[in-house]
């Protein structure tokens, strides 16, 4: 009976020797697959500006991209450019809203078609006021980059960057009135990201601290020293807030260890205890 | 004999307060998050405050809201946090919406996202009208 | 008051005579070893599951807008010690599985599937495929990064099969992908498709247990049960001792050191069980670096990737899964010591040894 039960169960797995099937065409059919419930739908921008038919320096537009903050959240050309990403004939016509390369003048209004308070704030400063009366001055493109533009920070404020149009004594106080709040955030970013790995989710202490850092950031593109002076104190207090809030999660991160600990002694106490019990005869 | 008593008290004494630290914990997670009706203040406004098609920046139990007085459906509060990543949403009258200063993300005046990142809507406020007075909460 | 009450239930229910019969009387026989408690201990393993499955489905949302953030930011950081019974049921899956993994290869090893016990070890072996369908749903209902791809990976494993595969993959995920449907689905099957056919599994294999009584062959020392099979007898054990309190002391102490280790694993390691990926929603357009399922569909899984012929590879398994459920029926040698069958031993040890290595390579 058992020798006729197992070779059926051979029988039953002779067509898999059969059906021929190499190790690439499974690794191609069924590890890669992708499952995913959305596709990533095709991007003739990118599709386009990264073939062989290119020219290398717009080739290297979408390299360029791919390494940026931009990409990592998901804004891939059109967001800024225009046009359409999935109409190959008429990706780059005028009428589906394409922008080229933008005039210097006109870069704020282009990037700030999203960033609204850092374009109202930067269109206030010295550099946005000489930029629209037609002198020479730095647009957005000019301290951030353009394609490979990446998550802002404090480090971008540099001799070398400033000195190119200005000497670099101003930009020097700014950096050193922004400095505190800088990495006072900078920590509270951290030290989020940090609880996030322990299992905890800070969403509402991560918006406040997102929210206060634009807020922050959007009065530093007025490029007034005085402003952010005066400010800084009601910026300081709104990051102590949320400092407060994870210094008690570490807290009772701390608590969550202690508690745990506690159980497990009383539980191997028990153990012992019963062992003994058990070893102890009448 | 002796040494079996002992045993049975320690086992008692740290059975029980096993027990206890999780009768203690379950009691604590069912009666979790303490809700704030204790100190639900209603916020009181007057209609004067909002003429018609504007808006009034209010700070609604610690929170910045925003109280609209539509031009058609009349008054509607929301609390004014970006459902993207928190910044604080600003009335338009030009255009007669709410929109992100962050990132564009826009919404109607209903709350609904129009445009831009954000993944939900905008969180509303309830109110009641008593004669002259906007009551929210 | 007690007497009363004792009295009171006796009159009614013979309650003196349950005692008598099942932990007086019920003999336990003297050469038992520790590895006889592993299944009381699974069985209590179970019901802590059952109980911290049922505190945090209080505060559980199962839908793809809020499964993640019901999981991630309600229990685990806002309600107080929600923490405490998520970090039990995840801790307390994967050892469940590990005793129910540990029992079964001790009572291989002791022989105590053979005759007349083939249909306890049947029932066994399909409460450990249960108890894995049990922690393969539930890992999808967090709905965070790790679980949505692991979830994707393991259902793509029997598309492998040629014309039944993909409408097998379909049925699991309600549609060509995971979606909002497939935890719909899974959180139906984790909390309610899944227990009453479990409870009945572990009341046939309790009821065999009892009916048959306890199979004395601790790694075969003696074996008086050669007799030919021709009419019920239960085993018993008149010289044995019973059941209260000794064994019922040994079953505490192993349970207090199954609990002892769990709350060793919170308080040390609370993150042995989610790693990065768990921290951050489901995102079906960003696949992370590495997409692997629970350690113990590692094995099989790696199997599959290493098999070019993906057909043969989900019949292996398959065939090897049903050698594994038949096996009393299969195995008619009179020799219940594992160890004196020389050719048994090696294909077992031969069998664990890949099960480790496939883990571990499946790990890496």
């Amino acid at each position: 009976m058992r020798y006729l039960i197992l070779s059926v169960l051979m029988i039953f797995m002779l067509p898999s020797w059969g059906t021929a099937g190499y190790k690439q065409e499974f690794e191609s059919e069924f590890m890669t697959k992708t499952w995913a419930g959305v596709q990533v739908e095709e991007n003739v921008c990118i599709s386009c500006h990264a073939s062989d038919k290119m020219k290398p320096e717009y080739r290297e537009i979408t390299e360029a991209w791919q390494a940026s903050w931009h990409a990592q959240n998901n804004i891939s050309c059109e967001k800024c450019h225009g046009g359409d990403p999935k109409d190959a004939v008429l990706a780059m016509s005028r009428e589906r809203g394409f922008v080229g390369s933008p005039q210097p003048k006109n870069v704020p209004e282009f990037c700030g078609k999203c960033h609204i308070a850092i374009v109202t704030k930067f269109l206030e400063s010295g550099h946005g006021k000489a930029l629209m009366s037609g002198h020479k001055a730095p647009n957005c493109v000019t301290c951030h980059g353009s394609h490979n533009i990446q998550k802002a920070s404090i480090s971008i404020i540099s001799e070398q960057l400033c000195t190119k149009c200005h000497t670099y004594e101003r930009a020097k106080v700014m950096k050193q009135a922004l400095f505190l709040t800088e990495s006072k955030i900078e920590e509270l970013e951290h030290n989020l990201e940090g609880l996030k790995r322990e299992g905890i989710y800070p969403v509402t202490d991560e918006r406040n601290l997102f929210s206060t850092e634009a807020e922050f950031r959007a009065l530093f593109h007025t490029v007034d020293v005085n402003l952010v002076k005066d400010r800084t104190d009601e910026f300081t207090s709104r990051l102590d807030k949320i400092d407060n809030n994870i210094q008690a999660t570490y807290r009772e991160l701390k608590f969550r260890k202690n508690f745990a600990a506690f159980l497990m002694l009383t539980f191997a106490g028990m153990g012992i205890v019963v062992f003994l019990l058990n070893q102890t005869k009448d | 004999m002796k040494r079996r008593r002992f045993l049975k008290v320690i086992l008692a004494f740290l059975g029980s307060i096993t027990v206890f630290s999780f009768v203690f914990s379950i009691l604590k997670f069912l009666t979790a998050l303490p809700t704030r009706a204790a100190d639900v203040q209603k916020l009181v406004i007057r209609k004067s405050e909002v003429p018609l098609g504007e808006a009034t920046n209010i700070i609604y139990q610690n929170a910045p809201a925003v109280l609209i007085n539509r031009a058609d459906k009349g008054y509607i509060a929301f609390l004014r946090t970006c459902t993207h990543l928190g910044c604080l949403v600003e009335f338009s009258k030009i255009r007669q919406k709410l929109i992100c200063p962050c990132h564009a993300g826009t919404y109607d005046l209903d709350g609904s996202v129009e445009s831009g990142p954000p993944p939900k809507p905008l969180i509303a406020i309830p109110l009641k009208i008593e004669g002259d007075n906007i009551i929210l909460g | 008051m007690w007497k009363n009450l004792r009295h009171w239930l006796d009159v009614r229910i013979g309650l003196d005579g349950i005692i008598q019969t099942q932990v007086i009387d019920y003999r336990i026989p003297k050469n038992t070893n520790i590895f006889y408690t592993l299944g009381f201990l699974a069985v209590i393993a179970y019901i802590l599951q059952a109980i911290t499955g049922i505190v945090l489905l209080i505060y559980y949302v199962p839908h793809p807008d809020y499964a993640f953030s019901s999981v991630q930011e309600t229990i685990m950081t806002k309600v107080p010690y929600g923490w405490l019974f998520r970090e039990m049921h995840t801790v307390g899956s994967n050892l469940l599985i590990l005793i129910v993994m540990l029992h079964m290869i001790t009572v291989f090893l002791m022989g105590n599937y053979k005759r007349p016990r083939e249909l306890t070890w049947l029932g066994g072996g399909l409460l450990l495929i249960i108890t894995v369908i049990f922690g393969f749903s539930g890992y999808l209902l967090p709905w965070n990064q790790l679980s949505y791809w692991a979830t994707t990976v393991v259902t793509s494993m029997p598309t492998a099969f040629p014309l039944i595969g993909e409408p097998i993959a379909r049925i699991l995920r309600g549609g060509d992908h995971v979606t909002g449907m497939t935890l719909s689905r899974f959180f139906a099957l984790h909390v309610a498709i899944l227990p009453p056919i479990f409870l009945t599994l572990v009341g046939i294999h309790l009821f065999l247990i009892n009916r048959t009584g306890i199979s004395a062959t601790p790694f075969g020392k003696i074996d008086d049960e050669q007799r030919p099979l021709t009419e019920y007898k239960r085993k018993s054990y008149p010289e044995g001792y019973p059941y209260y309190p000794s064994f019922f002391q040994k079953q505490m102490y192993m349970m207090m050191a199954y609990f002892a280790i769990m709350f060793f694993i919170i308080t040390f390691l609370p993150t042995l069980n989610f790693p990065d990926a768990v921290n951050s929603p489901a995102d079906p357009l960003r696949t992370p670096a590495e997409i692997k399922p629970a350690w113990y569909l590692l094995a099989p899984y790696q199997l599959m990737k290493i098999i070019p012929n993906k057909f043969f590879g989900i019949m292996l398994q398959l065939i090897l899964l049903i050698v594994f459920l038949i096996w009393p029926f299969l195995d008619t040698q009179k020799e219940k010591n594992v160890m004196k069958r020389p050719i048994l031993r090696g294909v077992f040890i031969f069998l664990l040894a890949a099960w480790v290595v496939l883990l571990y390579w499946g790990r890496s």
